[in-house]
């Protein structure tokens, strides 16, 4: 919670930091030889690290970084026991030892283990309790969009970060790749004119799997841990992957996707920490089974300087999948397979000397791991996650209630729907709440 | 003209459909049965003392229909007394498929379509006369009996466009019965408007390979015929319009009734909506019909067992005995009509009311733990005595205390 719970360790790590780097270099920049010799690094200025959640994305997570010189992981915890000892067991073989600890309560790993950084890739409704538990002890987070399941939890991280003074980013790592950079830049300059209009295009719902019967809790899962501060459920087989398809747990594939395509739409147009004023949309909820978010989702978003975005499943959108401005000069579509204009010749514009430069970082967790040595802000720190989830939490609450919402973007509060602000958190199961 | 019969299921049923006619009379005011509409039967592959009961019966229940059905004679029987008289109805409902009529019953229809008069084109109703030209002008597509190039073009959806497509070939395909997704190609029309843009269609045969002049032909909605179920790969027109003269006509390739005991092609509230109001345009050229609650959406099939939806009193009790694990069709029609309602206070208010019923009833814990999340945001001080009270038995206690917290009465 306070300083005195910061190891020894760490501090000399942000000290050597500030000695070695300065405050003037860019933590892109940093050359692989500053870390000394062939890359090697001394285990004094090791980013120790641990992860929280190991399932596919937190230990797809934990790959991307684990081979990084300057990066030892020391623990994971997962509340899945197959999945904690599969991740202790690719630690222990990548650094040839036996020294991974396995935790499945993420309260004793976080007072156990003295901590510089943690990756976490939890199902949604895990993200604030864990995150804001993980700030307040001073550690770094390379945490998963969305940032969390709520308006309220979003800003109750942010608050944390902040006030912890951590480094955080998020895994929006489309930020990081060039071509998306291009396309903001290309539109962040006006190369394509004055932006009136957006759309983003996120993927389709999943179909219906009925409702599965109630199974036993395989061996290993630790089920009412796995719910936390969800509503009690039985066990009916839908746990890892797709606890995406249930509202309790995420709001589907707009609130998977929106912390992507959103956050580009958003850099592109300059508004990655300012967000809508009024919201308006429809989603389309399945009527049997499980599965309880929408398949379709379609919804409008004013900003106050007049600009429109539309958000929805990418069926029904012309140009389908990403993130697509209109301007004066046609219009631009980014997404992952590149980029596509209505006038190919703006794709052979050029970013001068003269032109606005965005964020450049060409390997997110790299610059995760520069950040947590410069203390520099990262490429999508919370702030930033909050204000491109708030648009798919937004959309998903003009959707649920059906209205016509207007966004106090200060007070982050509706204006005219009490019913809707009631939307901007959901309850805890106790014991669980923001302060563990 | 044989026989008119009344249906003796019409008959059982007529307690509830008095109850509701006499219901619908008072709130509008309207004229019961101001529209006549004829039904056509008799002969068909298809089961056809069922369907032309279960047609009856839905346009009855729109409210805005007198209806009789006419039998023809048995197949291969003398249709020679076969004369219907056309011109005492706004519009003839055809579920026919068989034996030639007699000249002048076929001079009677075209006439009578010539000059303004309204046709639903019901299913199988496309299958026969291939050689009567008249009759497939005014069908607009038809199926099966040699139909080939001859016929006309085949008619489908592709790229945003009505292809009609000369190709030689056979008219007329259907691949296994299967529930499909129905897409409104045309969301303005009167039909049409308002209805959820697409929606899942309940357990049907879905007819493709159509072929016919298709001229004056409006298409309303399509469907894939995906060939995985043996369909054709096409998106194939399922509702049309068709102008003849002054006449309008309505086609619905949907509705398939066969000899099993189940009906759910003609359950499908889709099904049901596009037929009363296809017929309620045919017959007169508008939609007056208000847009029923509880429509199918493009996730889920909504079958209407009564054929009209619930009432929320009926939707209530049906809801009370939710078990979590079972189907939530009840809840999630709930769901559905408040969030439709939800910019309006006075509606939300009486669902609360509603309820707030429930909660105070002994309806199953589950059906009030589902309950207690939707008034945990369109929820007033009303309904917070009640969550109180259910804070005190464990097994309604964690989703009071959620409905509690987040009204912030807690």
């Amino acid at each position: 919670m306070d300083s005195k719970n910061k190891t020894n360790r760490r501090r000399f790590l942000r000290k050597a930091a500030t000695a070695v780097f300065g405050v003037t270099v860019l933590p892109s920049i940093i050359p692989a030889s500053a870390l000394g010799k062939d890359g090697h690094v001394p285990p004094s200025d090791r980013i120790v690290m641990g992860a929280i959640g190991v399932g596919s994305m937190g230990t797809g997570n934990m790959i991307n970084s684990l081979k990084k010189n300057e990066v030892r992981y020391v623990a994971v915890c997962d509340v899945d026991l197959k999945r904690s000892e599969k991740a202790r067991l690719l630690v222990n073989q990548t650094y040839k030892n036996s020294d991974c600890r396995q935790y499945s309560d993420f309260r004793e790993f976080l007072e156990n283990e003295e901590l510089d950084a943690v990756c976490i890739g939890l199902p949604d409704h895990w993200h604030a309790i864990i995150s804001i538990a993980v700030a307040n002890k001073g550690i770094d987070i390379y945490g998963e969009k969305p940032l969390a399941r709520s308006i309220k939890e979003c800003r109750a991280i942010v608050d944390a970060v902040e006030k912890n003074k951590i480094i955080w980013q998020t895994g929006s790592w489309q930020r990081s790749v060039a071509h998306f950079h291009y396309a903001c830049e290309l539109i962040r300059n006006g190369k394509l004119g004055e932006i009136t209009y957006v759309e983003v295009g996120l993927p389709d719902g999943r179909e219906s799997i009925g409702t599965p019967p109630v199974m036993p809790v395989p061996d290993g899962l630790d089920w009412d841990f796995w719910l936390g501060p969800a509503p009690a459920r039985s066990y009916r087989g839908v746990c890892h992957w797709d606890w995406r398809w249930i509202l309790d747990y995420s709001g589907g594939q707009l609130t998977d996707w929106a912390g992507h395509h959103v956050d580009i739409a958003h850099w592109g147009l300059g508004l990655d920490r300012s967000g809508p004023v009024e919201i308006e949309g429809k989603g389309v909820y399945p009527l049997e089974g499980i599965f309880n978010v929408p398949v379709e989702y379609d919804f409008t978003c004013k900003y106050e300087n007049g600009l429109t975005m539309r958000v929805a499943n990418r069926s029904r959108l012309p140009q389908g999948m990403g993130a697509t401005w209109y301007g004066e000069k046609g219009w631009l579509n980014v997404d992952r397979s590149g980029l596509t204009a209505e006038y190919p010749e703006i794709l052979n514009e050029k970013i001068g000397d003269g032109d606005i430069k965005l964020y450049k970082s060409i390997d997110h967790w790299q610059n995760f791991l520069d950040c947590v040595k410069s203390r520099k802000e990262t490429i999508t720190p919370a702030e930033i996650a909050h204000r491109s989830i708030s648009v798919g939490l937004l959309g998903e609450i003009a959707m649920l209630t059906g209205q016509k919402l207007f966004w106090d973007l200060e007070k982050e509060m509706f204006t005219n729907s009490d019913y809707a602000n009631r939307l901007l958190s959901w309850p805890y199961k106790k014991p669980w709440d923001l302060n563990v | 003209m044989k026989k008119i019969k009344i249906s003796s299921r019409l008959k059982s049923f007529s307690g509830l459909f008095v109850s509701i006619l006499l219901l619908i009379q008072f709130i509008s005011c309207e004229p019961i049965g101001k529209n006549r509409a004829l039904i056509i039967t008799g002969q068909n592959n298809h089961n056809w003392e069922k369907s032309s009961v279960l047609l009856k019966d839905i346009l009855y229940i729109s409210g805005i229909f007198k209806t009789d059905i006419l039998i023809s004679p048995a197949q291969g029987e003398d249709m020679s007394g076969f004369l219907p008289s056309f011109k005492k109805y706004n519009v003839i409902v055809l579920d026919y498929n068989g034996d030639s009529w007699p000249d002048q019953t076929k001079n009677n229809f075209v006439e009578y379509v010539k000059g303004g008069g309204g046709v639903v084109v019901y299913h199988a109703a496309n299958n026969p006369f291939p050689d009567w030209k008249e009759f497939n002008e005014i069908i607009g597509l038809g199926g099966w009996g040699n139909r080939d190039e001859s016929s006309g073009p085949y008619v489908y959806w592709e790229n945003g466009e009505i292809i009609r497509n000369n190709s030689p070939g056979r008219g007329g395909d259907h691949g296994e019965q299967h529930a499909f997704l129905v897409v409104n190609r045309d969301k303005e029309h009167p039909v049409t408007k308002g209805l959820p843009e697409s929606w899942m269609h309940a357990r049907d045969e879905l007819y493709g390979l159509l072929r016919g002049p298709a001229t004056n032909l409006h298409v309303l909605a399509t469907a894939y015929s995906d060939t995985a179920t043996g369909g054709d790969g096409r998106h194939e027109p399922v509702l049309f319009t068709i102008g003849y003269g002054e006449g309008r006509i309505f086609h619905t390739v949907l509705g398939h009734a066969g000899g099993e005991d189940e009906t759910p092609a003609m359950e499908c509230a889709g099904f049901i909506t596009t037929l009363q109001r296809g017929a309620e345009w045919a017959a007169t050229g508008n939609v007056t019909l208000d847009l029923p609650d509880n429509l199918p959406n493009s996730a889920s099939v909504v079958k209407w067992p009564d054929f009209r939806p619930l009432t929320l009193d009926e939707l209530m009790v049906k809801a009370s005995s939710y078990k979590v694990g079972k189907s939530r069709k009840y809840l999630a029609d709930l769901t559905q009509r408040i969030r439709k309602d939800s910019n309006s206070p006075k509606m939300l208010l009486k669902y609360e009311e509603k309820m707030i019923e429930l909660l105070n009833s002994e309806a199953t814990s589950d059906s009030k733990n589902y309950l207690m999340k939707e008034l945990s945001w369109m929820g007033s001080d009303k309904c917070i005595p009640v969550l109180k009270e259910l804070k005190k038995n464990k097994n309604t206690e964690e989703m009071a205390s959620y409905a509690l917290e987040r009204l912030s009465a807690d």
